[in-house]
Protein backbone atom coordinates (compact mmCIF):
# COMPACT_ATOMS: atom_id res chain seq x y z
CA UNK A 1 0.00 0.00 0.00
CA UNK A 2 2.92 2.23 0.55
CA UNK A 3 3.72 2.75 -3.20
CA UNK A 4 -0.14 3.84 -3.46
CA UNK A 5 0.46 6.71 -1.27
CA UNK A 6 4.24 7.71 -2.68
CA UNK A 7 1.97 7.56 -5.82
CA UNK A 8 -0.86 10.12 -3.91
CA UNK A 9 2.29 12.46 -2.95
CA UNK A 10 4.23 12.32 -6.14
CA UNK A 11 0.80 13.12 -8.20
CA UNK A 12 0.35 15.84 -6.06
CA UNK A 13 3.47 17.41 -6.05
CA UNK A 14 3.53 16.83 -9.94
CA UNK A 15 0.57 18.92 -10.34
CA UNK A 16 1.42 21.50 -8.06
CA UNK A 17 4.88 22.15 -9.81
CA UNK A 18 2.76 21.97 -13.31
CA UNK A 19 0.17 24.32 -12.09
CA UNK A 20 3.03 26.75 -12.22
CA UNK A 21 4.18 26.15 -15.61
CA UNK A 22 6.19 29.30 -16.75
CA UNK A 23 8.80 28.43 -13.02
CA UNK A 24 8.55 24.66 -14.30
CA UNK A 25 10.09 25.11 -17.76
CA UNK A 26 12.68 27.29 -16.23
CA UNK A 27 14.54 25.13 -13.95
CA UNK A 28 15.21 22.63 -17.05
CA UNK A 29 16.49 25.66 -18.86
CA UNK A 30 18.67 27.33 -16.31
CA UNK A 31 20.56 24.03 -15.32
CA UNK A 32 21.74 23.94 -18.92
CA UNK A 33 23.74 27.19 -17.69
CA UNK A 34 26.08 25.72 -14.96
CA UNK A 35 27.24 22.66 -17.37
CA UNK A 36 28.04 25.36 -19.93
CA UNK A 37 29.95 27.16 -17.50
CA UNK A 38 32.23 24.18 -16.35
CA UNK A 39 32.44 22.89 -20.21
CA UNK A 40 34.03 26.17 -20.70
CA UNK A 41 36.21 26.12 -17.65
CA UNK A 42 37.24 23.22 -18.69
CA UNK A 43 38.41 24.18 -22.05
CA UNK A 44 40.64 26.98 -20.40
CA UNK A 45 42.30 24.57 -18.08
CA UNK A 46 43.27 21.98 -20.62
CA UNK A 47 45.34 19.64 -19.57
CA UNK A 48 46.20 21.25 -16.14
CA UNK A 49 46.03 19.14 -13.11
CA UNK A 50 46.07 15.60 -15.28
CA UNK A 51 47.80 14.05 -12.35
CA UNK A 52 45.15 14.61 -9.82
CA UNK A 53 42.77 13.70 -12.29
CA UNK A 54 44.14 10.51 -13.66
CA UNK A 55 42.42 8.52 -11.34
CA UNK A 56 39.26 9.34 -12.40
CA UNK A 57 40.28 8.92 -16.44
CA UNK A 58 42.07 12.84 -16.71
CA UNK A 59 39.35 15.01 -18.20
CA UNK A 60 38.41 17.83 -15.99
CA UNK A 61 35.11 18.02 -17.16
CA UNK A 62 33.88 14.57 -16.93
CA UNK A 63 34.93 14.95 -13.61
CA UNK A 64 33.27 17.88 -12.46
CA UNK A 65 30.01 16.82 -14.63
CA UNK A 66 29.66 13.90 -12.55
CA UNK A 67 30.54 15.97 -9.69
CA UNK A 68 27.64 19.06 -9.68
CA UNK A 69 25.34 16.45 -11.15
CA UNK A 70 25.91 13.71 -7.94
CA UNK A 71 26.29 16.34 -5.23
CA UNK A 72 22.74 17.10 -6.43
CA UNK A 73 21.26 14.50 -3.96
CA UNK A 74 22.73 16.44 -1.44
CA UNK A 75 21.50 18.98 -1.53
CA UNK A 76 18.39 17.86 -1.98
CA UNK A 77 18.49 15.22 0.69
CA UNK A 78 19.20 18.75 3.10
CA UNK A 79 16.57 20.67 1.94
CA UNK A 80 13.58 18.14 0.47
CA UNK A 81 12.59 17.20 3.90
CA UNK A 82 12.99 20.21 6.01
CA UNK A 83 11.49 22.57 2.73
CA UNK A 84 8.55 19.93 2.64
CA UNK A 85 7.80 20.01 6.79
CA UNK A 86 8.26 24.25 6.11
CA UNK A 87 6.56 23.93 3.28
CA UNK A 88 3.19 22.63 4.61
CA UNK A 89 3.54 24.45 7.98
CA UNK A 90 3.37 27.70 5.67
CA UNK A 91 0.86 26.44 3.48
CA UNK A 92 -1.45 25.67 6.25
CA UNK A 93 -1.80 21.91 5.13
CA UNK A 94 0.15 20.18 8.00
CA UNK A 95 -2.10 19.70 10.23
CA UNK A 96 -4.46 18.19 8.31
CA UNK A 97 -2.18 15.85 6.93
CA UNK A 98 -0.95 15.10 10.22
CA UNK A 99 -4.87 14.37 12.30
CA UNK A 100 -4.42 11.19 9.40
CA UNK A 101 -3.28 7.78 10.22
CA UNK A 102 -0.60 8.55 8.31
CA UNK A 103 2.80 8.32 9.96
CA UNK A 104 4.95 11.75 10.78
CA UNK A 105 7.57 10.32 9.39
CA UNK A 106 6.26 8.66 6.37
CA UNK A 107 4.27 11.91 5.77
CA UNK A 108 7.87 14.10 5.89
CA UNK A 109 9.40 11.21 3.63
CA UNK A 110 6.62 10.89 0.56
CA UNK A 111 6.78 14.93 0.82
CA UNK A 112 10.79 14.59 -0.49
CA UNK A 113 10.04 12.35 -3.26
CA UNK A 114 9.05 14.34 -5.90
CA UNK A 115 12.27 16.69 -4.81
CA UNK A 116 14.18 13.59 -5.62
CA UNK A 117 12.47 12.49 -8.55
CA UNK A 118 12.91 16.08 -9.89
CA UNK A 119 16.67 15.59 -9.04
CA UNK A 120 17.08 12.05 -10.67
CA UNK A 121 15.54 13.98 -14.00
CA UNK A 122 18.02 16.64 -13.81
CA UNK A 123 20.94 14.12 -13.03
CA UNK A 124 20.17 12.82 -16.15
CA UNK A 125 19.59 15.67 -18.19
CA UNK A 126 23.57 16.40 -17.05
CA UNK A 127 24.76 13.39 -17.95
CA UNK A 128 22.59 13.27 -21.41
CA UNK A 129 24.66 16.87 -21.93
CA UNK A 130 27.65 15.65 -20.90
CA UNK A 131 27.84 13.37 -23.45
CA UNK A 132 26.69 15.03 -26.27
CA UNK A 133 29.45 17.23 -25.15
CA UNK A 134 32.17 14.80 -25.84
CA UNK A 135 32.28 12.97 -22.27
CA UNK A 136 33.19 9.35 -22.31
CA UNK A 137 30.62 6.80 -20.79
CA UNK A 138 31.04 4.02 -22.90
CA UNK A 139 32.63 2.03 -20.31
CA UNK A 140 30.22 2.90 -17.51
CA UNK A 141 29.66 0.06 -15.17
CA UNK A 142 25.87 1.06 -15.15
CA UNK A 143 24.34 -1.70 -12.10
CA UNK A 144 27.25 -0.75 -10.30
CA UNK A 145 26.88 2.80 -10.64
CA UNK A 146 23.03 2.48 -9.73
CA UNK A 147 24.11 0.52 -6.00
CA UNK A 148 26.20 3.82 -5.32
CA UNK A 149 23.47 5.93 -6.46
CA UNK A 150 21.10 3.98 -3.64
CA UNK A 151 23.36 4.14 -1.17
CA UNK A 152 24.06 7.57 -1.69
CA UNK A 153 20.46 8.05 -1.44
CA UNK A 154 19.51 6.29 2.15
CA UNK A 155 22.80 8.39 3.66
CA UNK A 156 22.01 11.69 2.30
CA UNK A 157 18.02 11.15 2.87
CA UNK A 158 19.06 10.62 5.99
CA UNK A 159 21.39 13.22 6.72
CA UNK A 160 18.32 15.21 5.24
CA UNK A 161 15.99 13.84 8.24
CA UNK A 162 18.47 14.49 10.77
CA UNK A 163 18.67 18.26 9.34
CA UNK A 164 14.43 18.31 9.41
CA UNK A 165 14.49 17.19 12.70
CA UNK A 166 16.26 20.26 13.95
CA UNK A 167 14.01 22.72 11.54
CA UNK A 168 10.65 20.73 13.88
CA UNK A 169 12.00 21.37 16.90
CA UNK A 170 14.36 24.93 16.12
CA UNK A 171 12.18 26.44 13.62
CA UNK A 172 15.06 27.76 11.84
CA UNK A 173 18.38 27.81 12.32
CA UNK A 174 19.99 23.74 11.67
CA UNK A 175 23.43 23.29 12.49
CA UNK A 176 23.61 19.88 10.22
CA UNK A 177 22.19 21.71 7.00
CA UNK A 178 24.57 24.39 7.61
CA UNK A 179 27.71 21.63 8.21
CA UNK A 180 27.23 19.53 5.41
CA UNK A 181 26.25 22.35 3.00
CA UNK A 182 29.31 24.51 3.79
CA UNK A 183 32.14 21.77 3.99
CA UNK A 184 30.90 19.40 1.03
CA UNK A 185 31.50 21.54 -1.82
CA UNK A 186 34.99 22.32 -0.21
CA UNK A 187 35.68 18.85 1.42
CA UNK A 188 33.81 16.28 -0.78
CA UNK A 189 35.52 16.51 -4.04
CA UNK A 190 32.73 17.65 -5.78
CA UNK A 191 34.87 20.41 -8.42
CA UNK A 192 38.33 19.30 -7.13
CA UNK A 193 39.95 15.59 -6.43
CA UNK A 194 40.19 15.63 -2.88
CA UNK A 195 43.98 14.90 -3.36
CA UNK A 196 44.50 18.66 -4.32
CA UNK A 197 43.80 18.95 -0.40
CA UNK A 198 46.69 19.40 2.05
CA UNK A 199 46.79 15.97 3.88
CA UNK A 200 45.78 17.07 7.36
CA UNK A 201 42.37 18.50 5.65
CA UNK A 202 41.80 16.02 3.86
CA UNK A 203 40.61 13.80 7.15
CA UNK A 204 37.50 16.01 7.00
CA UNK A 205 37.10 14.37 3.63
CA UNK A 206 37.37 10.95 4.37
CA UNK A 207 34.63 11.76 7.12
CA UNK A 208 32.04 12.78 4.61
CA UNK A 209 29.73 10.41 3.07
CA UNK A 210 30.05 12.59 -0.44
CA UNK A 211 33.57 11.99 -0.28
CA UNK A 212 32.97 7.97 -1.33
CA UNK A 213 29.61 8.54 -3.12
CA UNK A 214 31.32 10.96 -5.73
CA UNK A 215 34.45 9.03 -5.87
CA UNK A 216 32.53 5.74 -6.28
CA UNK A 217 30.81 7.02 -8.79
CA UNK A 218 33.15 8.70 -10.90
CA UNK A 219 35.22 5.10 -10.96
CA UNK A 220 31.58 3.24 -12.01
CA UNK A 221 30.41 5.87 -14.87
CA UNK A 222 33.80 7.09 -16.17
CA UNK A 223 35.97 4.50 -15.85
CA UNK A 224 33.94 1.31 -15.38
CA UNK A 225 35.16 -0.25 -12.21
CA UNK A 226 33.60 -3.55 -11.03
CA UNK A 227 31.98 -3.89 -7.75
CA UNK A 228 35.05 -5.67 -5.89
CA UNK A 229 37.10 -2.70 -7.08
CA UNK A 230 34.46 -0.53 -6.05
CA UNK A 231 34.31 -2.38 -2.81
CA UNK A 232 36.32 0.57 -0.29
CA UNK A 233 33.08 3.10 -1.52
CA UNK A 234 30.34 0.77 -1.28
CA UNK A 235 31.90 -0.25 2.28
CA UNK A 236 32.39 3.16 3.40
CA UNK A 237 28.99 4.16 2.31
CA UNK A 238 27.36 0.82 3.85
CA UNK A 239 28.82 1.92 7.23
CA UNK A 240 27.13 4.90 7.14
CA UNK A 241 23.95 3.98 6.32
CA UNK A 242 24.21 1.52 9.25
CA UNK A 243 25.03 4.54 11.46
CA UNK A 244 22.85 7.19 10.10
CA UNK A 245 19.72 5.75 9.16
CA UNK A 246 18.91 4.52 12.77
CA UNK A 247 20.13 7.59 14.00
CA UNK A 248 17.98 9.63 11.41
CA UNK A 249 14.68 7.68 12.74
CA UNK A 250 15.41 8.55 16.25
CA UNK A 251 16.26 11.48 16.14
CA UNK A 252 13.03 12.94 14.10
CA UNK A 253 10.86 10.56 16.60
CA UNK A 254 12.37 12.16 19.34
CA UNK A 255 11.64 15.55 17.22
CA UNK A 256 7.86 14.97 16.66
CA UNK A 257 7.31 14.13 20.36
CA UNK A 258 9.16 17.14 21.32
CA UNK A 259 7.40 19.42 18.89
CA UNK A 260 4.16 17.53 20.03
CA UNK A 261 4.95 18.36 23.68
CA UNK A 262 5.64 22.28 22.90
CA UNK A 263 2.32 22.42 20.85
CA UNK A 264 4.96 23.83 18.09
CA UNK A 265 3.78 20.71 15.43
CA UNK A 266 2.36 23.59 13.25
CA UNK A 267 4.53 26.53 14.17
CA UNK A 268 7.54 28.32 11.72
CA UNK B 1 -20.30 2.71 30.67
CA UNK B 2 -17.14 3.28 28.31
CA UNK B 3 -17.22 6.70 27.09
CA UNK B 4 -16.55 7.58 23.66
CA UNK B 5 -14.79 10.54 24.75
CA UNK B 6 -13.24 10.37 28.14
CA UNK B 7 -10.35 12.75 29.83
CA UNK B 8 -9.10 12.59 33.62
CA UNK B 9 -6.89 15.56 34.64
CA UNK B 10 -6.50 16.91 31.48
CA UNK B 11 -4.19 19.59 31.22
CA UNK B 12 -1.69 21.50 29.21
CA UNK B 13 1.24 23.47 30.02
CA UNK B 14 3.14 25.73 27.68
CA UNK B 15 6.41 26.71 27.97
CA UNK B 16 6.36 30.77 28.02
CA UNK B 17 8.96 32.18 25.46
CA UNK B 18 11.37 34.14 27.36
CA UNK B 19 13.06 37.31 26.02
CA UNK B 20 16.85 37.56 25.78
CA UNK B 21 17.86 39.74 28.41
CA UNK B 22 15.78 36.84 30.56
CA UNK B 23 17.44 33.86 29.14
CA UNK B 24 20.57 35.70 29.38
CA UNK B 25 19.99 36.32 33.13
CA UNK B 26 18.01 32.79 33.94
CA UNK B 27 19.19 30.32 31.04
CA UNK B 28 17.82 27.39 33.05
CA UNK B 29 14.72 28.79 34.42
CA UNK B 30 11.41 27.41 32.91
CA UNK B 31 7.96 29.39 33.17
CA UNK B 32 5.08 28.04 32.19
CA UNK B 33 1.50 28.78 31.43
CA UNK B 34 -1.54 26.65 31.47
CA UNK B 35 -3.63 26.26 28.55
CA UNK B 36 -6.11 23.24 29.66
CA UNK B 37 -6.04 22.59 33.18
CA UNK B 38 -7.47 19.52 35.00
CA UNK B 39 -10.49 19.09 32.15
CA UNK B 40 -12.30 15.45 33.00
CA UNK B 41 -14.97 15.03 30.60
CA UNK B 42 -17.28 12.35 29.38
CA UNK B 43 -18.82 12.33 26.11
CA UNK B 44 -21.54 9.52 25.05
CA UNK B 45 -21.38 8.12 21.72
CA UNK B 46 -24.16 10.04 19.20
CA UNK B 47 -23.61 13.08 21.18
CA UNK B 48 -23.31 16.36 20.20
CA UNK B 49 -21.34 17.59 22.29
CA UNK B 50 -20.11 21.51 22.41
CA UNK B 51 -17.22 23.13 24.52
CA UNK B 52 -17.65 27.26 24.70
CA UNK B 53 -15.73 29.39 25.35
CA UNK B 54 -14.30 32.59 24.35
CA UNK B 55 -11.34 33.18 21.86
CA UNK B 56 -7.72 32.29 23.88
CA UNK B 57 -9.98 29.79 26.84
CA UNK B 58 -8.66 26.51 25.25
CA UNK B 59 -10.52 24.93 23.08
CA UNK B 60 -8.34 24.51 19.99
CA UNK B 61 -5.78 23.13 22.51
CA UNK B 62 -7.99 20.82 24.13
CA UNK B 63 -9.19 19.39 20.70
CA UNK B 64 -6.04 19.43 19.57
CA UNK B 65 -4.51 17.08 22.18
CA UNK B 66 -7.81 14.94 21.33
CA UNK B 67 -6.59 14.46 18.04
CA UNK B 68 -3.03 13.52 18.76
CA UNK B 69 -1.55 16.92 17.26
CA UNK B 70 -0.39 18.13 21.02
CA UNK B 71 0.62 15.62 23.76
CA UNK B 72 -0.96 16.28 27.26
CA UNK B 73 1.36 17.85 30.38
CA UNK B 74 -0.52 15.76 32.58
CA UNK B 75 -3.35 13.45 32.65
CA UNK B 76 -4.99 11.39 29.93
CA UNK B 77 -7.63 11.01 27.24
CA UNK B 78 -9.23 8.33 25.63
CA UNK B 79 -11.05 8.69 22.24
CA UNK B 80 -12.68 5.41 21.00
CA UNK B 81 -10.77 3.63 24.07
CA UNK B 82 -7.59 4.66 22.54
CA UNK B 83 -5.48 6.13 25.08
CA UNK B 84 -4.07 9.53 22.92
CA UNK B 85 -0.83 9.57 24.43
CA UNK B 86 -0.15 6.45 23.81
CA UNK B 87 -2.58 4.82 20.25
CA UNK B 88 -2.18 8.26 18.57
CA UNK B 89 -2.52 5.97 15.61
CA UNK B 90 -5.61 4.16 16.74
CA UNK B 91 -7.59 7.42 17.62
CA UNK B 92 -6.43 9.18 14.13
CA UNK B 93 -7.68 6.15 12.15
CA UNK B 94 -11.08 6.68 14.43
CA UNK B 95 -11.79 10.32 14.22
CA UNK B 96 -12.29 13.24 11.54
CA UNK B 97 -10.84 16.64 11.89
CA UNK B 98 -12.83 19.37 10.64
CA UNK B 99 -11.06 23.24 10.92
CA UNK B 100 -12.34 27.02 9.93
CA UNK B 101 -8.49 27.17 7.94
CA UNK B 102 -9.56 27.64 4.53
CA UNK B 103 -5.61 26.86 4.27
CA UNK B 104 -5.47 23.52 5.06
CA UNK B 105 -6.05 22.75 1.51
CA UNK B 106 -4.22 22.78 -1.83
CA UNK B 107 -5.43 25.48 -3.14
CA UNK B 108 -4.32 24.75 -6.72
CA UNK B 109 -5.32 21.05 -6.56
CA UNK B 110 -9.32 20.79 -7.46
CA UNK B 111 -11.29 19.80 -5.19
CA UNK B 112 -11.50 15.88 -5.88
CA UNK B 113 -7.47 16.12 -6.05
CA UNK B 114 -7.71 17.13 -2.56
CA UNK B 115 -10.07 14.58 -1.45
CA UNK B 116 -8.27 11.99 -3.65
CA UNK B 117 -4.81 12.90 -1.81
CA UNK B 118 -6.46 12.93 2.11
CA UNK B 119 -7.99 9.76 1.14
CA UNK B 120 -4.61 8.00 0.65
CA UNK B 121 -3.61 9.31 3.71
CA UNK B 122 -6.60 7.85 5.37
CA UNK B 123 -5.53 4.57 3.68
CA UNK B 124 -7.85 4.61 0.81
CA UNK B 125 -7.08 3.85 -3.28
CA UNK B 126 -8.20 3.85 -6.02
CA UNK B 127 -12.00 2.73 -6.93
CA UNK B 128 -12.78 2.60 -3.24
CA UNK B 129 -11.11 6.08 -3.08
CA UNK B 130 -13.40 7.47 -5.74
CA UNK B 131 -16.58 5.90 -4.48
CA UNK B 132 -16.11 7.27 -1.02
CA UNK B 133 -15.43 10.88 -2.76
CA UNK B 134 -18.56 10.58 -5.26
CA UNK B 135 -20.65 10.02 -1.90
CA UNK B 136 -19.01 12.44 -0.27
CA UNK B 137 -18.85 15.43 -2.60
CA UNK B 138 -22.86 14.56 -3.14
CA UNK B 139 -23.22 15.20 0.37
CA UNK B 140 -21.89 18.40 0.71
CA UNK B 141 -23.86 19.75 -2.26
CA UNK B 142 -20.46 20.03 -4.30
CA UNK B 143 -20.65 17.05 -7.04
CA UNK B 144 -20.73 19.72 -9.33
CA UNK B 145 -17.83 22.08 -8.49
CA UNK B 146 -15.77 18.82 -7.45
CA UNK B 147 -13.46 19.23 -10.52
CA UNK B 148 -12.75 22.98 -10.08
CA UNK B 149 -9.29 24.29 -8.43
CA UNK B 150 -10.07 24.70 -4.78
CA UNK B 151 -8.88 28.75 -5.24
CA UNK B 152 -12.59 29.30 -7.51
CA UNK B 153 -14.20 28.34 -4.08
CA UNK B 154 -16.00 30.47 -1.84
CA UNK B 155 -15.55 30.70 1.84
CA UNK B 156 -19.08 28.35 2.60
CA UNK B 157 -17.68 25.83 -0.40
CA UNK B 158 -14.11 25.49 1.36
CA UNK B 159 -15.55 25.20 4.37
CA UNK B 160 -18.34 22.14 2.75
CA UNK B 161 -14.99 20.22 1.37
CA UNK B 162 -13.49 20.56 5.20
CA UNK B 163 -16.60 18.36 6.24
CA UNK B 164 -15.96 16.13 3.31
CA UNK B 165 -12.95 15.76 3.82
CA UNK B 166 -13.57 15.22 7.84
CA UNK B 167 -15.89 12.37 7.04
CA UNK B 168 -13.20 10.72 4.50
CA UNK B 169 -12.83 7.78 7.00
CA UNK B 170 -15.93 7.60 7.97
CA UNK B 171 -15.28 7.95 11.46
CA UNK B 172 -16.73 7.32 14.72
CA UNK B 173 -15.86 10.98 15.90
CA UNK B 174 -15.93 14.11 14.45
CA UNK B 175 -13.83 16.84 15.60
CA UNK B 176 -15.04 20.03 14.59
CA UNK B 177 -13.36 22.89 15.70
CA UNK B 178 -15.31 26.53 15.11
CA UNK B 179 -16.46 24.97 11.82
CA UNK B 180 -18.53 28.43 10.97
CA UNK B 181 -16.30 31.31 12.27
CA UNK B 182 -15.24 32.17 8.30
CA UNK B 183 -18.97 31.98 7.14
CA UNK B 184 -21.52 34.19 6.13
CA UNK B 185 -25.20 34.20 7.95
CA UNK B 186 -26.45 31.66 5.48
CA UNK B 187 -23.21 29.60 5.38
CA UNK B 188 -22.99 29.36 8.59
CA UNK B 189 -26.83 28.61 9.16
CA UNK B 190 -26.36 25.76 6.64
CA UNK B 191 -23.75 24.13 8.30
CA UNK B 192 -25.13 23.73 11.50
CA UNK B 193 -28.31 22.30 9.97
CA UNK B 194 -26.09 19.63 7.91
CA UNK B 195 -24.10 18.96 11.30
CA UNK B 196 -27.36 18.24 13.20
CA UNK B 197 -29.42 16.35 10.46
CA UNK B 198 -26.67 14.26 8.40
CA UNK B 199 -23.96 14.29 10.73
CA UNK B 200 -25.45 13.22 14.12
CA UNK B 201 -29.08 12.31 12.73
CA UNK B 202 -28.79 10.31 10.03
CA UNK B 203 -24.62 9.60 10.52
CA UNK B 204 -25.22 8.21 13.98
CA UNK B 205 -21.70 10.14 14.47
CA UNK B 206 -20.10 11.34 17.95
CA UNK B 207 -19.52 15.42 17.33
CA UNK B 208 -17.30 17.36 19.89
CA UNK B 209 -17.34 21.17 18.66
CA UNK B 210 -15.90 24.08 19.89
CA UNK B 211 -17.49 27.56 19.37
CA UNK B 212 -17.39 30.63 20.67
CA UNK B 213 -20.86 31.51 19.35
CA UNK B 214 -23.24 31.02 22.14
CA UNK B 215 -26.41 30.67 19.80
CA UNK B 216 -24.82 28.29 17.80
CA UNK B 217 -23.93 26.18 20.80
CA UNK B 218 -27.56 26.29 21.95
CA UNK B 219 -28.99 25.34 19.02
CA UNK B 220 -26.42 22.38 18.30
CA UNK B 221 -25.56 20.98 21.37
CA UNK B 222 -27.24 17.89 23.39
CA UNK B 223 -24.39 19.13 25.98
CA UNK B 224 -22.56 22.02 26.58
CA UNK B 225 -19.01 22.45 28.81
CA UNK B 226 -18.32 26.07 29.32
CA UNK B 227 -14.72 26.51 29.53
CA UNK B 228 -12.85 30.25 30.97
CA UNK B 229 -9.10 30.23 31.29
CA UNK B 230 -8.29 26.90 30.92
CA UNK B 231 -10.85 25.33 33.04
CA UNK B 232 -14.14 23.96 32.49
CA UNK B 233 -16.30 25.31 35.20
CA UNK B 234 -19.34 23.54 33.82
CA UNK B 235 -21.47 20.87 31.88
CA UNK B 236 -24.80 19.75 30.98
CA UNK B 237 -27.65 20.11 29.14
CA UNK B 238 -28.90 24.13 28.21
CA UNK B 239 -31.67 22.87 30.75
CA UNK B 240 -29.17 22.29 33.12
CA UNK B 241 -27.08 24.87 32.92
CA UNK B 242 -29.98 27.20 32.93
CA UNK B 243 -31.43 25.73 35.71
CA UNK B 244 -29.71 27.79 38.63
CA UNK B 245 -30.05 31.15 37.60
CA UNK B 246 -32.61 33.01 39.05
CA UNK B 247 -33.38 35.05 36.02
CA UNK B 248 -36.39 34.49 33.48
CA UNK B 249 -35.54 33.18 30.24
CA UNK B 250 -31.58 32.51 30.28
CA UNK B 251 -29.10 32.39 27.45
CA UNK B 252 -25.75 30.70 27.42
CA UNK B 253 -24.48 34.44 27.97
CA UNK B 254 -25.90 34.62 31.54
CA UNK B 255 -24.77 30.99 32.26
CA UNK B 256 -21.56 32.49 31.32
CA UNK B 257 -21.92 35.37 33.57
CA UNK B 258 -23.32 33.26 36.68
CA UNK B 259 -20.07 30.28 36.43
CA UNK B 260 -17.63 32.79 35.78
CA UNK B 261 -18.28 36.38 36.89
CA UNK B 262 -17.05 37.78 33.49
CA UNK B 263 -19.20 38.43 30.28
CA UNK B 264 -19.09 36.52 27.27
CA UNK B 265 -16.98 38.37 24.95
CA UNK B 266 -19.20 40.29 22.09
CA UNK B 267 -18.45 41.38 18.76
CA UNK B 268 -18.34 37.81 17.15
CA UNK B 269 -21.82 37.72 15.77
CA UNK B 270 -22.32 39.76 12.70
CA UNK B 271 -20.57 36.43 10.62
CA UNK B 272 -22.52 34.21 12.33
CA UNK B 273 -26.06 35.32 11.79
CA UNK B 274 -28.13 33.40 14.06
CA UNK B 275 -31.32 32.61 12.08
CA UNK B 276 -32.99 30.07 14.74
CA UNK B 277 -34.03 27.19 14.49
CA UNK B 278 -37.54 28.15 12.04
CA UNK B 279 -34.63 30.16 10.05
CA UNK B 280 -32.68 26.66 9.24
CA UNK B 281 -32.98 26.46 5.46
CA UNK B 282 -33.53 22.83 4.09
CA UNK B 283 -30.83 20.64 3.20
CA UNK B 284 -29.74 20.75 -0.81
CA UNK B 285 -29.49 17.87 -3.63
CA UNK B 286 -29.66 14.33 -1.82
CA UNK B 287 -29.75 15.81 1.21
CA UNK B 288 -26.79 17.52 1.09
CA UNK B 289 -25.98 21.27 1.94
CA UNK B 290 -26.24 24.48 0.55
CA UNK B 291 -24.58 27.70 0.76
Amino acid sequence: MIYKKALSFIIRDLVLATSYKFEFFLRFFFMLFSILTFYFVSQLVGGAGTEYLEPYGGDYFSFVLIGIAFSGYLMTALRSFSESIRGEQMMGTLEAMLVTPTDTSAIVTLSSLWSFIFMSFRVLMYLVIGILLGVDMSNANVPAALLILILTIICFGSIGIISASFIMVLKRGDPINMFFMSTSELFGGVLFPISVLPEWLRTISYLLPITYSLSGMRHALLQGYSLSALAPEITALMVFSVVLVPLGLLSFKYAVKRAKMDGSLVQY
Amino acid sequence: MRYTIETHDLTKRFAIQKGFADFLRHPFRKDEMSAVYDVNLNVKSGELFGILGPNGAGKTTLIKMLCTLILPSVGTAHVNGYDISKNGGNVRRSIGFVTSDERSFYWRLTGRHNLRFFAALHNYYSDDAEERIDELLSLVGMEDRGDDKFLSYSAGMKQRMAIARGLLNDPAVLFMDEPTRTLDPGAAQNVRTFVKEHITGDGGKTVFLSTHHLPEAEELCDRIAIINEGRIVVVGTLDELKAGLDKPDPGLGDVFMHYTGKEFERGTAPNHGYQGRKGMMGGGRHGGMRF
